[in-house]
């Protein structure tokens, strides 16, 4: 089963996409986005690995001893404090886009919409507020 | 597009991409035969060229040293970000006080929670600072380590409350904490050059191998990523939270929109 | 010790990052104007520092490596930094870029504590981190480092639309750097090397091997998806539409062409040994940026949201400049350098002015704003000079830019191609020219298509005199017209030699002369439909609104700002390259 962790990983990646083009939820997509996100670390450090080997830390094992690649563990480091940092990012966006559209859904919080005159604007709390409410369902 | 035609789409693009990906899988080296040489070649020189046990923190901190600057930098964007964005409706002028929920009522702790966060507050920050710490010798690092502390603060909000808390953490001291911290350790980086040495070279004494003070210069970077992510991360925490105290005000336009 | 030029080389990033650094920790302390001036400082000292390295490295690539680990029996274990005088002048041209919007967004983020300045200053670090490095793990994360500071930036306004597009730009760009990462290790398993010179080195030696075709198709897709080229142009429009002005002239003026610079250095230098890569490359590149010039220009000439048209006309020229990338050749590579730098002094002057009249109308809509910029005609002009520069009026660097393009296409008989950079930048200039006579002549009463096109009310803080905000503008023009064409025609061929690591060439071939002034004839003819429709007789104007509207309506729908689209078009794309790759 040598080709078993590339092939979890580009499964991975395609599950994931896949959860990102069908969602109908953010916090659901901001998950999906972490899972084709483990399809790097799986990747990585699948490429990384060698049977035998301990971690590479000469602690208990003195030095000299086969390790598995550093480099794809700190390259692995630095990807989960992207991760981190995306998350982080896109829950706030998440966070402030239900405050202002009162829903989760991608389907409804568009960025811009068709049909727009700057003289129909309802609200008047929103300085910035939607202009149309007439969206078009674009199937 | 309907979502019928977007898993269409999805799937023939799948078609396409899965020979293509099997072509690519059996031409890799088969898994776990073989370590690339760059690694085998750090594994094997760094122990005696940099006295340090822990082959990850010195490619961290020492060999590539700058993609952990990088990477340094990014969470102070992420958090930086964070903070303009989820303040930019509170304003900034709140962020000395807390803020207070009309109508929720506030439920006393049991004393056996207060306890436990007493208790257990202390020792999550001094297994924080042992991981800081050790970096150099068994795995852990200033990344790891300064995540535990800032999660360590957190139980003072589970034990003495949210405005315990908030008395105890100010927004600015955070920032201080992580601005500082990456500060350090980017001077890390140019202070050798003053010496006419490359940027972030190792010039501090190496210390002996397998002992707390080995590496050089890595303790110091390691100490300023310990400062920067406890800070960043608990400004992280405070500003979320600050998300869900927030009263239910009409709404007020935000300062560049005004 | 002699102080060697290669010294200076980490400065560019490090000093951005301590005035960050230092800013972040100081915040509250610090008088108000304090982070207007210090990031000013800051851009302009990577400005100079950038220019200076560029001139030391006109003979030779400077070479530095991070913690003194230089290679020893060609191993390298540590990160370079390789400038070479392409690489520096378009860093000082960042920086330069940087400099003038602070200056247009002086006061602008006053009540922040300097946040605003932080990230800026972040993204201008990693912008030059990424056009310096030479270490394929570094190029990734500066490539997230801009990444992450360019989400938060986005949705700065927070309103309802900002979040929107913020949100599609990040979850489609955090997939363009799994990707990318992807690439990385599948490259680094491969040859066992990060540093772009010994993967070079390995991949001409392997031959035609699957995983280094995986490994530049993850990765091209990756910096094409930064470089918005079709089909992975979606997201751009949404956020560059939504964020502030002052950072929509940084998106549109440096971060989408860098996109492409990576591009170009990554396929010249990393994969310039694989035949197969390269003999892919023609027909994806030149297929897709001609494909990208025609469909952003045409989405520019529907809009009447300005900074939305602005930002398709920004897919329209990286689709030209993804054009001279497919020729190939040093013409067609020096000439979108040169294209680069031309387009984000244009294109940032643009973004400004659009920023003007955010702040002094009050307003951003083409057909809302009509007849309503005659108070501020200075600005008019500089709008209409912006315009013609952009469709190819014969001045200045864009145009340069353009003719060392449009010649290395029709060198290689690419006629197709030929004609779309030209229709293309025709069809960009065209909007322009129309929003311009519009907004600040009161012409064109007839809204036409227009009038169905995506818009919203926006506003920007008015506390800037105009002159302030009109004057960096008028000096990123003034630059892209005063670049002297005579040095760089000459300093170019051996920059570009150095750069795609290739044996210098003759002189560079241009293009047809009478094809950009064909494309401002175009613009003009455009924008004169757009404005005088209703005085137009009817023979001429029923047939274009017959066979226009149904185009433009499958176009509008295509653009449907949900994100769950545009990842089944990222599949798409990233198929697409790998079918060409596998065909060849």
């Amino acid at each position: 089963m040598s080709v078993l962790p590339y092939a979890v990983a580009a499964w991975l990646f395609g599950v994931g996409l896949y959860g990102i083009a069908t969602s109908r939820n953010f916090i659901h997509l901001v998950g999906c986005l972490g899972v084709c996100q483990s399809a790097t670390y799986v990747l990585l450090l699948g490429l990384g690995y060698r049977w035998g080997s301990i971690a590479p830390i000469f602690y208990d094992h003195p030095p000299g001893t086969p390790a598995v690649d550093p480099v794809m563990q700190a390259l692995v480091l630095t990807d989960i404090v992207v991760g981190a940092t995306l998350t982080a990012l896109l829950l706030v966006l998440t966070v402030q886009a239900y405050k202002r559209g009162g829903s989760l859904d991608p389907e409804k919080l568009r960025p811009m919409r068709a049909g727009g005159k700057s003289g129909q604007r309802q609200d008047a709390g929103h300085t910035s507020g939607r202009v149309s409410e007439g969206g078009r369902k674009a199937s | 597009m309907s979502p019928r035609i977007r898993v269409a789409l999805l799937a023939l693009s799948g078609l396409i991409l899965l020979p293509c990906a099997a072509q690519v899988i059996a031409g890799l080296p088969a898994f776990g035969s073989t370590i690339a040489q760059y690694g085998e070649r750090i594994n094997a020189i760094t122990p005696e060229a940099r006295h340090v046990a822990n082959m990850v923190s010195a490619i961290n901190f020492d060999l590539r040293g700058l993609d952990t600057l990088g990477e340094e930098f990014m969470l102070l964007a992420a958090i930086t970000g964070t903070v303009v964005l989820l303040r930019g409706r509170r304003g900034e002028g709140n962020s000395e006080r807390a803020m207070r929920r009309p109508g929720r009522a506030v439920i006393p702790r049991s004393e056996a929670t207060v306890l436990a966060c007493r208790i257990a507050g202390p020792l999550t920050g001094l297994f924080g600072l042992y991981v800081v710490l050790h970096a150099t010798v068994t795995p852990g690092g200033g990344f790891q380590g300064g995540v535990i502390l800032a999660s360590g603060t957190l139980l003072i909000y589970l034990g003495e409350g949210y405005a315990g808390w908030r008395d105890a953490i100010r927004s600015h001291w955070l920032d201080a904490l992580e601005g500082g911290g990456a500060l350090l350790f980017a001077l890390c980086g140019l202070a050798p050059m003053l010496v006419g040495a490359a940027f972030m070279q190792n010039i501090l004494p190496l210390g002996t191998f397998r002992d707390l003070f080995s590496g050089g210069l890595m303790p110091v970077e390691n100490l300023g990523v310990a400062l920067a992510v406890a800070g960043g991360f608990t400004q992280l925490f405070l500003e979320f939270m600050e998300e869900t105290r927030e009263a239910e005000e009409p709404d007020e336009p935000g300062e560049e929109t005004a | 010790m002699t102080l060697a030029p290669a010294v200076l080389l980490p400065l560019p990033v490090a000093i951005p990052l301590v005035f960050c650094a230092a800013l972040l920790a100081t915040a509250h302390l610090l008088p108000g104007r304090a982070p207007d001036v210090l990031a000013l400082l800051a851009a302009l000292a990577v400005a100079v520092l950038s220019a200076v390295i560029a001139v030391h490295a006109a003979d030779k690539p400077l070479v530095y490596w991070f913690g003194g680990w230089e290679p020893h029996d060609g191993v390298h274990l540590g990160i370079g930094f390789s400038v070479d005088a392409a690489s520096g002048w378009i860093a000082a041209f960042i920086g330069l870029l940087y400099a003038l919007t602070f200056v247009f967004a002086w006061g602008f983020f006053d009540r922040t504590h300097g946040h605003f300045h932080i990230l800026m200053l972040l993204f201008l670090a990693a912008m030059v981190g990424f056009c310096f490095t030479r270490d394929m793990f570094n190029l990734f994360v500066w490539f997230e480092v801009m990444s992450v500071a360019a989400f938060a930036l986005t949705a700065y306004h927070l309103a309802e639309s900002s979040l929107s597009g913020a949100i599609n730009f990040t979850v489609v760009n955090s997939l363009a750097g799994f990707l990318m990462l992807g690439g990385i290790g599948l490259i680094y398993a491969q040859t066992g090397t990060l540093d772009f010179d010994s993967i070079a080195a390995a991949v001409a030696r392997g031959g035609r091997d699957p995983v280094v075709a995986g490994a530049f198709c993850l990765v091209a897709a990756a910096l094409m998806i930064k470089g918005a080229i079709v089909p992975f142009q979606f997201w751009l429009a949404d956020a560059h539409a939504v964020a502030p002005s002052p950072v929509s002239v940084i998106f549109s003026g440096s971060m989408v062409s860098l996109g492409l610079f990576g591009l170009a250095k990554v396929s010249a230098v990393v994969f310039g040994g694989s035949d197969q890569v390269q003999g892919a490359l023609p027909m994806l590149l030149i297929g897709l940026g001609s494909v990208t010039a025609l469909l952003g220009g045409w989405m520019a000439l529907l809009q009447r949201h300005l900074k939305r048209m602005l930002a398709f006309s920004t897919i329209s020229h990286a689709g030209i400049m993804l054009t001279g990338l497919g020729a190939l050749s040093i013409g067609g590579t020096g000439g979108m350098l040169v294209y680069v730098v031309g387009h984000g002094l244009v294109k940032g002057a643009l973004f400004m002015i659009a920023g003007i009249l955010l702040a002094t109308q009050a307003s951003i809509d083409e057909i809302a704003l009509r007849g309503l910029g005659r108070g501020i005609w200075p600005a008019g002009i500089a709008m209409a000079l912006a315009a013609l520069l952009l469709c190819g009026l014969p001045v200045g660097a864009l145009d340069q830019g353009t003719r060392l393009v449009q010649g290395a296409l029709s060198a290689q008989g690419h006629g197709v191609a030929l004609a779309a950079t030209a229709i293309g930048a025709a069809l960009t200039g065209a909007a322009v020219l129309r929003a311009a006579g519009r907004i600040f002549l009161g012409l064109g009463p007839d809204p036409g298509d227009e009038a169905g096109a995506p818009s919203e009310d926006e506003r920007e803080k008015a506390n800037r005199p105009l002159w302030l905000m009109l004057a960096p503008c008028c000096v990123l023009l003034a630059v892209d017209m005063a670049l002297p064409a005579g040095p760089i025609a000459h300093a170019l061929p051996r920059a570009v030699s150095a750069f795609m690591h290739r044996p210098e060439g003759g002189p560079l071939a241009e293009g047809p002369g009478w094809l950009p002034w064909a494309s401002v004839a175009a613009a003009l003819a455009g924008a004169g439909y757009g404005l005088f429709r209703n005085r137009l007789p009817a023979f001429v104007v029923q047939p274009v609104r017959a066979t226009q509207s149904v185009p433009t309506r499958a176009l509008e729908i295509l653009h449907s700002g949900l994100i769950g689209d545009y990842a089944a078009w990222l599949a798409v794309g990233v198929a697409v390259i790998a079918a060409v790759l596998a065909l060849v």
